[in-house]
């Protein structure tokens, strides 16, 4: 087994790992990640708080649990949004060409002129944003979904037309099949790989966009924690080199995104 | 001659074209926005029905969305872009104040990744071992791998100036697709036969390599100054950098509309003159 393999291999085990405490949060704590221990702001680590408490005295690894669940299944939620948008403007545009290609196109170049992270701040800024928790993450995961299609909607609409003037899609013309026989049994199992390889590329740049929402405030709102807004809390640098273990969001956060580099990296060539 | 004016007409239109669009879809955006112009004063009871009719005017409530538009643009015309309902001030004299240190900011931050980049992308391209190769990837894997606002905490922490926060954001991006284009451009045949007749490594990359990949190159300029006025947002809001990065956050908090709209059309105009401008350098090299 090569070193890369091993490597590979070590990355998706993390990655199970931190997928599987996110996704069974409440079988690792018995706390509520909103509770407050109000006697006990700002604790070291301990055997009842593994990771010490916040300043509100609520439990950091329970927050860190749970915190994980929003962003690990929200971000996939938002990307797959991201990557089905994508697959049908980039779709239609690939395959049926002429003015509605010209116009596709050329919307997504206006999105794709502008940065990601201020359109998102514009859009987020449009929302009510004394909204519930729940009602904030939705908004901001729909927001990502809805904003960060245009890049994966070019790779996309490349795959698309090269198909349409491809060999067996011209037989299958021939052959008299239906459009929309062509579409489910010829178009969309060639393009599987490339949605696929869009969706997986997404689910890292959504994480690391939304914990710069949340830590900018238009994020996740409290008390609901997500890995962004958990970083909030290193803002007061006097407090967090007093309490480094307020940093383990950010370990966290910084591994998973490593890991999703190597282990989908033959995503990203395939893309 | 007349072929390239036509052209340069051409994309001008273009980019008007396109920055207008982009201002209208906004304005469009806020005038559908839950709360469009709910004004405090037009809660107060005390007021006559007159004085409230004259506040929902100054919101430009009474007619429709083309007469928003119309409004809106005739603003644009003669430089008015309204005042900003936060900060009680013109948006213009704003924008005006803080767009350069933004600008400087963006300019040097840009410098210093590109050159970082490159310097990056060639050693390994020139010293192809595994220890340089998994040496670049690993600390531009890490730096990827940072959310831009904890960059710019660090920065704020050591004291740094923006501009080197827009540099180590813009880089490791920078760097990926620089090293792919060089790499691309260093499988071309020609390469292969010049090192088959032993050109050195130094005289392949600066005479074969480079040449070609120079119009791609010249492409990621635009893409790279989207990458960082996108970075100089969270850089300024969390550094307290007084620039148009900051105003927009500032904007977004208070949901200051008429900031915002303007904001995004002046955001618009840099990011698609930057785009333009690479495209012009690319076609006046080829």
């Amino acid at each position: 087994m090569t070193a890369q393999r091993m490597l590979r291999l070590l990355c998706r085990a993390t990655l199970l790992a931190i997928f599987g405490l996110g996704l069974f949060a409440g079988s690792f704590t018995h706390y509520s990640y909103a509770h407050q221990f109000r006697e006990l702001p700002n604790t070291a680590p301990s055997a009842a708080h593994w990771l010490g408490t916040d300043g509100l005295g609520r439990d950091l690894f329970t927050r860190i649990v749970y915190g994980t669940r929003v962003s690990l299944v929200l971000a996939p939620t938002a990307a797959l949004l991201a990557t089905v948008i994508a697959a049908l403007l980039g779709g239609i545009a690939g395959l049926r060409g002429g003015w509605l290609e010209k116009i596709i196109l050329a919307s997504t170049d206006l999105s794709m002129s502008l940065p990601l992270l201020f359109v998102l701040i514009a859009l987020r800024a449009l929302l009510p944003l004394d909204v519930n928790p729940i009602l904030s993450v939705v908004a901001t995961f729909v927001v990502l979904g809805l904003v960060g299609w245009p890049a994966s909607l070019r790779v996309v609409w490349a795959a698309a037309k090269n198909l349409r003037d491809s060999d067996h899609i011209l037989l299958a013309r021939a052959l008299g099949y239906r459009p929309s026989q062509i579409l489910f049994r010829q178009v969309i199992p060639c393009l599987r790989p490339v949605f696929l390889a869009q969706f997986w590329i997404s689910i890292p740049l959504f994480i690391l966009t939304e914990a710069t929402l949340s830590m900018l405030g238009l994020g996740v709102m409290e008390p609901l924690p997500s890995w962004g807004n958990l970083l909030r809390g290193s803002e007061d640098f006097s407090a967090t080199a007093a309490n480094p273990w307020r940093l383990v969001p950010l370990v966290v956060l910084v591994l998973t995104l490593i890991c999703f580099q190597f282990v989908f990296h033959r995503s990203e060539e395939l893309a | 001659m007349a072929q390239w004016i036509l052209k340069l007409a051409q994309r001008l239109l273009l980019l008007t074209a396109l920055a207008i669009v982009g201002a209208l879809l906004c304005a469009t955006m806020v005038r559908f926005a839950p709360g469009y112009g709910v004004d405090e004063r037009d809660l107060d009871f005390q007021l006559s029905q007159s004085s409230r009719d004259a506040i929902r005017s100054e919101h430009q409530l009474s007619g429709g969305l083309l007469h928003y538009y119309g409004s809106y643009i005739a603003g644009l015309f003669h430089g008015n872009l309204g005042t900003s309902a936060f900060l009680q001030r013109p948006v213009a004299g704003l924008l005006k104040e803080r767009a350069p240190l933004t600008a400087r900011a963006v300019l040097f931050g840009l410098l210093t990744a590109w050159i970082v980049a490159s310097a990056l992308s060639l050693v390994t391209l020139r010293w192809q071992t595994w220890a340089v190769e998994y040496s670049a990837t690993a600390l531009t894997g890490f730096l990827i791998a940072l959310p831009t606002a904890v960059v710019a905490l660090l920065c704020m922490y050591l004291r740094a100036p923006v501009f080197l926060g827009i540099a180590v954001i813009t880089l490791p991006k920078l760097f990926r697709y620089q090293h792919n284009i060089l790499a691309q451009a260093h499988t071309r045949p020609f390469v292969l036969a010049a090192r088959a007749r032993g050109v050195s490594r130094s005289r392949i990359l600066f005479c074969h390599v480079i040449p070609v990949a120079w119009h791609p190159l010249a492409a990621l300029l635009g893409v790279s100054a989207s990458m960082a006025i996108g970075a100089a947002i969270p850089m300024e809001a969390l550094s307290d950098s007084p620039g148009v990065g900051q105003l927009a956050w500032l904007a977004a908090i208070n949901r200051d509309l008429p900031l915002l709209t303007s904001i995004t059309l002046f955001v618009t105009l840099l990011t698609i003159g930057a785009n333009f401008l690479a495209g012009s350098m690319q076609e006046s090299q080829s």
